[in-house]
């Protein structure tokens, strides 16, 4: 059963039309992850001790195969159209585009972390850098200053595709009045007033450009419940000497008698992780145009795979880097010939001979 | 109890034979008498490392092995080019790290034991040659060791 | 008129059957060294090249087949990352092999690294040594040269993909019992002595690398690790003469022969393999060494 169903996918998936190479590899993943969604209607018999009651079904659950297939093209055909409708936003009617001036703010990007590699200089140093893959990121929304915080405009992001069939109907009308299919991950971007852009527009690697610095927000990777010592890093209590039941623990609270009571914020035990870190000021070494893939200094917040948040670096120092860039966005129809490959100027590329120092 | 005696009378002999046949080549570190500090942190105090200039105090025998007492840098580990203080033959004398079995960034050298070269208060050295290769990055630490690279013998 | 015409095709036919077989016969009791040398008497015909030795070949064999060989740090681990990271670092690893040739070589291998060292006279660096541990994988991948020099044993490990190396040599190809050697620091020094100077010993492209079934003796016993360990799995090792019976069998006691009936480790790469083969070798054929 399994095995045909996955052969089915890989069938579909070798239908689908070559128009981005980076649509054919992520728009169908949601489909080998099980997608389900909410049927009231089919509940189970409540008879006597039921005490859980199971509303999730997956999707195809009380489908035929034949449905199953139809439902999988139907979907991946819709998406591919809804894809292909938005890779020319300039032609359809944009809306009004200002000129970058000082400290403006753009909309950043929403990408998947891939992993780690090397990367060296023509100095022939050595850092390493993070992989994001921008998959699929298209502009759903645009808060004006009143609907958003009386202060700022701000863009809804959507990135990497989604099922359907788990997002409520609130939801879909919304990613309907943008023309895109559902996203995985939505987040806000506050952006100045010049900086807006339509819904529905595709955003790629490019917006940022190699030598630019960047802060990237993710949620980190969750340790569970963890003691004093890995969440804050005590020192703990000697193994031995005489000490019972004293190893790990926090020691005293605080002083005793007179504030008679533990300060707010003490540190304590308590669940680690899994909480949203923003790694601020990170450099752009490479951009990967054809894959968009960026290419980002260090490591990021995270695990693989994860879906994040990259914005132009609000540190002081490093935003003087953003000399001109593309605004409000890039264009595929604007800079349609930029290489595969955007490279930082003291980067070495692994087509030169290799490196003599002197 | 009487097996476990023989196997060790043989193996005695068995060494024996190795030396004899090794007494072309004499290799140091067979020679040895103590073992090297394991790989912890490059070089601490109390890690007990091998003199390899040709310096009177650093070559005659003695019963304890010299030791680091105190590295001269904030963390307490010594890497290459940082400058330490020995107990060497009861006394106390300066030295230079030029090698240690703590593997440090790729493309460089590792060896196979803690080197030092014995230096005066004045950062000259004690000797007046290295027998051992010398890492070439000494030469892009920031530091007067032009002395020191001028008696090596060797670079790797 | 016509029909002689036709008689003429016939024959040309025959001729070019004829060829043919020669062809084939040819390719049958030659080697490719043989084929070769022919090739260059017949570009330059004052240069005297000897005749190789006549190699008999096996005729089930067609074509004497190259080595197939794959350096395992194409092989992805296994890891739920997304294929296309390995891919598109795949991308820059063959973009570098187009520039600088990283040879096949093995754990137990004699290599030459000469890399580029502002600190070195000369500006470059070269080491000799063996090769005792193979590391990383994608562009990370590394490689550890052992040698002793001066009475001194020196280590470095080497980036594969470092712009910084210029050239890689094989000297000596050859595997040895086990893939990983870290045992040789604890070996007798002559184990791990090369000679800096040593003149590359040829190996054809065609034959089997030769696996060298030498057992090292060691040092009396602190070792830097306990290599009589069944997880260590060592083969290359006189364990004879440096532990007793009663040693060996008190080391099983860390035997854990369940492992190899753990299904869940297992990690059957031939498949994978395969594929990223083809794939490198399409995409290094695609263009000229460049420069």
């Amino acid at each position: 059963m399994l095995r045909g169903k996955l052969s089915l996918i890989h069938e579909v998936r070798r239908v689908s039309p070559k128009n981005r190479l980076n649509k054919e590899f992520h728009s169908w993943g949601f489909l080998n992850t099980g997608a389900h969604f909410l049927s009231l209607g089919s509940r189970p018999f409540l008879l006597g001790c039921v005490r859980t009651v199971k509303t999730t079904t997956w999707f195809e659950e009380h489908l035929t195969e034949d449905n199953q297939e139809y439902m999988r093209k139907s979907l991946g055909e819709e998406y591919r159209r809804q894809i292909a409708e938005k890779l020319c936003p300039l032609k359809d009617e944009p809306w009004q585009r200002h000129k970058w001036t000082e400290g403006s703010r753009r909309v950043g990007l929403v990408a998947v972390k891939l992993g780690m590699a090397p990367i060296w200089t023509k100095t022939g140093e050595r850092h390493v850098v993070t992989m994001l893959q921008v998959q699929d990121c298209h502009v759903i929304k645009y808060l004006p200053k009143e609907e958003y915080d009386g202060h700022t405009a701000a863009l809804v992001v959507g990135g990497k595709n989604a099922s359907p069939f788990c997002k409520s109907q609130h939801q879909m009308e919304m990613y309907g009045n943008a023309g895109v299919p559902p996203k995985q991950k939505l987040t806000t971007f506050k952006i100045s007033d010049n900086a807006l852009i339509k819904p529905g527009t595709p955003l790629y690697a490019a917006h940022f450009r190699p030598g630019q610095y960047v802060d990237v927000t993710a949620k980190s990777i969750g340790k569970g419940f963890q003691g004093v010592m890995k969440r804050w890093g005590f020192k703990g209590q000697p193994a031995s000497h005489g000490q019972t039941k004293t190893h790990r623990r926090p020691g005293a609270s605080g002083p005793g008698g007179d504030p008679a009571k533990v300060f707010k914020g003490k540190k304590m035990p308590g669940m680690l992780g899994n909480i949203y870190i923003t790694a601020f000021g990170l450099k752009i070494w490479r951009v990967n145009t054809k894959y968009n893939v960026l290419y980002v200094h260090g490591s990021i917040p995270g695990h693989r795979n994860c879906v994040l948040k990259v914005r132009d670096t609000v540190l002081p120092t490093r935003s003087s880097t953003i000399a001109n860039p593309p605004f409000p966005t890039y264009f595929t129809e604007e800079e349609g010939d930029l290489d595969e490959d955007l490279y930082e100027d003291n980067l070495f590329v692994h087509t030169e001979p290799s490196l003599t120092l002197t | 109890m009487l097996s476990v005696s023989r196997v060790k009378m043989a193996f005695a002999q068995l060494s024996r034979s190795l030396s004899r046949t090794l007494g072309d080549t004499p290799s140091l570190i067979l020679k040895r008498q103590f073992s090297v500090s394991v790989v912890r942190s490059a070089i601490q105090k109390m890690t007990r490392v091998r003199v390899v200039d040709n310096s009177s105090l650093g070559n005659t025998p003695y019963h304890r092995a010299p030791r680091v007492i105190h590295v001269y840098t904030k963390n307490g580990i010594g890497k290459v080019g940082d400058k330490v203080l020995l107990a060497i033959k009861g006394q106390k004398k300066k030295a230079l790290i030029v090698g240690h079995k703590m593997p440090g960034q790729p493309m460089n050298p590792r060896f196979d034991s803690n080197n030092v070269v014995l230096i005066e208060e004045n950062g000259n050295p004690t000797g007046t040659r290295i027998r051992v290769p010398v890492p070439t990055q000494l030469r892009n630490l920031e530091g007067d060791y032009s002395k020191v690279l001028a008696i090596a013998s060797s670079f790797v | 008129m016509a029909a002689c015409a036709k008689g003429l095709d016939k024959l040309r036919h025959s001729l070019r059957l004829l060829r043919n077989t020669q062809l084939h016969n040819e390719r049958f009791l030659s080697t490719s060294k043989g084929r070769q040398s022919a090739g260059s008497n017949t570009e330059q015909p004052p240069k005297f090249v000897p005749p190789s030795k006549p190699v008999i070949v096996d005729k089930t064999r067609a074509v004497a087949s190259l080595r197939k060989f794959l350096s395992p740090e194409f092989i992805p681990p296994r890891q739920r990352t997304d294929p296309l990271k390995f891919f598109i670092e795949r991308k820059d690893m063959i973009r570098r092999r187009k520039v600088l040739n990283i040879p096949e070589f093995y754990a137990g291998s004699i290599l030459a690294v000469t890399m580029a060292d502002k600190n070195a006279s000369g500006k470059t660096n070269r080491f000799v040594g063996i090769c005792i541990q193979r590391g990383g994988n994608g562009l990370g991948a590394t490689f550890v040269l052992r040698n002793i020099i001066d009475n001194q044993g020196v280590e470095i490990c080497y980036e594969m993909y470092n712009p910084r190396i210029q050239k890689i040599e094989v000297l000596k190809l050859e595997k040895r019992l086990d893939d990983n050697l870290m045992y040789l620091r604890d070996a007798l020094p002559e184990y791990s002595t090369v000679d800096p100077d040593m003149r590359p010993v040829p190996i054809s492209d065609t034959d089997e690398v030769p696996v060298n079934k030498l057992k090292v003796r060691m040092r009396p016993k602190p070792w830097s690790k306990r290599w009589e360990r069944p997880r260590f799995n060592i083969q290359g090792m006189r364990f004879d003469l440096a532990l007793s019976p009663e040693q060996m069998e008190h080391a099983q006691k860390w035997a854990q022969p369940w492992l190899e009936y753990d299904m869940l480790k297992e990690y059957d790469t031939s498949k994978l393999e395969e594929q990223i083969y083809t794939e490198v070798q399409q995409e290094m054929s695609k263009k000229p060494l460049a420069g």
